[in-house]
């Protein structure tokens, strides 16, 4: 697999995404902060974050979509795009913390049209605990 | 509706605020180097212009950017959360619950955006802390033609 595409006489399904790991920094989520002008306190200041009873800042909920985005994208290349997804925070992810985005395509669904994948994604941190978890549709342009 | 919840949150409930911004491709470079995107698709106009798409695009959810309004400082809570999940529950630290996205298609440079944000619900549910108050805001992204170019439906978490 390359940000070029996928290889489709590779492909079966179920089919492995190529794992995403990421280490949201201070200076990252500032500047999704920034990005999105949002401006809720947990993400910038840590002395308002553990006075709410969190452990550091915290990496946003919608930045939290865009790493599982970034694992389908790495895959599809310029072969596809991401339809939908959806995605819950069960744990908050804060600074320096490794997140490894993990993803597998799970197959056709019979509700969607030939050309979409069903995948269904985690993000674990480095203490294993399940940060958030995702389901996703994505379309393939030249399945064949 | 919950009927426990404040009677000023129950009104809330269905009110939709409209604006419109004219997306850059400076708001799209800097949206992907926040998440730490590296495609030149979304910042190389040479590259970009050679790809399937003809042109600089955004990444899938940038709209995001464009979902919270650029309201003065002193119009938010004390907190700083943004304005779309100010309801007046009593409960005051707010987390991001989940989300559901759907993208239509990406957004290209130039497009002026026209952004509809919707408190669609507001509910309680019992967590292992005390009472939650889950806010459910839904934001529609349409084009100048009036297309839909995203949908969200975000959920946040407020507890005392």
């Amino acid at each position: 697999m390359s940000k070029m595409g996928i290889d489709w006489s590779e492909f079966s399904l179920p089919t492995i995404l190529p794992e995403l790991v990421v280490t949201p920094t201070h200076s990252q989520i500032f500047m999704f902060s920034a990005a999105t002008w949002n401006r809720h306190h947990i993400h910038y200041s840590r002395d308002a974050a553990i006075a709410e009873g969190l452990e550091d800042i915290v990496v946003q909920r919608a930045l939290i979509g865009n790493f599982f985005v970034r694992l389908l994208t790495n895959w599809l290349g310029d072969t596809g795009e991401v339809k939908n997804i959806s995605w819950r925070v069960l744990s908050s992810a804060v600074p320096n913390r490794k997140l490894r985005c993990q993803g597998v395509v799970t197959g056709h669904d019979p509700a969607l049209s030939r050309d979409d994948l069903a995948c269904e994604m985690t993000i674990i941190n480095d203490a294993g605990e399940t940060v958030a978890t995702a389901r996703a549709t994505v379309c393939i342009q030249d399945l064949s | 509706m919950n009927a426990a919840l404040p009677e000023a949150v129950q009104r809330a409930i269905g009110v939709t605020r409209k604006r419109r911004f004219e997306v850059t491709a400076r708001d799209i470079h800097r949206f992907a180097q926040a998440i730490g995107e590296t495609n030149p698709i979304h910042r190389d106009q040479d590259r970009a212009r050679n790809s399937r798409y003809g042109g600089i695009v955004a990444p899938p959810l940038f709209c995001q950017a464009l979902t919270y309004e650029d309201v003065p400082p002193e119009q938010l809570l004390a907190d700083g959360s943004p304005r779309e999940i100010s309801v007046p529950v009593p409960a005051v630290r707010t987390v991001g619950g989940g989300s559901e996205y759907t993208i239509h298609r990406l957004v290209r440079a130039g497009e002026v955006i026209e952004i509809k944000s919707t408190l669609k619900d507001v509910y309680t549910k019992q967590g292992r802390s005390g009472l939650l108050y889950i806010i459910v805001v839904e934001t529609v992204f349409t084009d100048a033609d009036e297309q839909p170019v995203a949908t969200e439906l975000a959920t946040y978490i407020k507890r005392a």
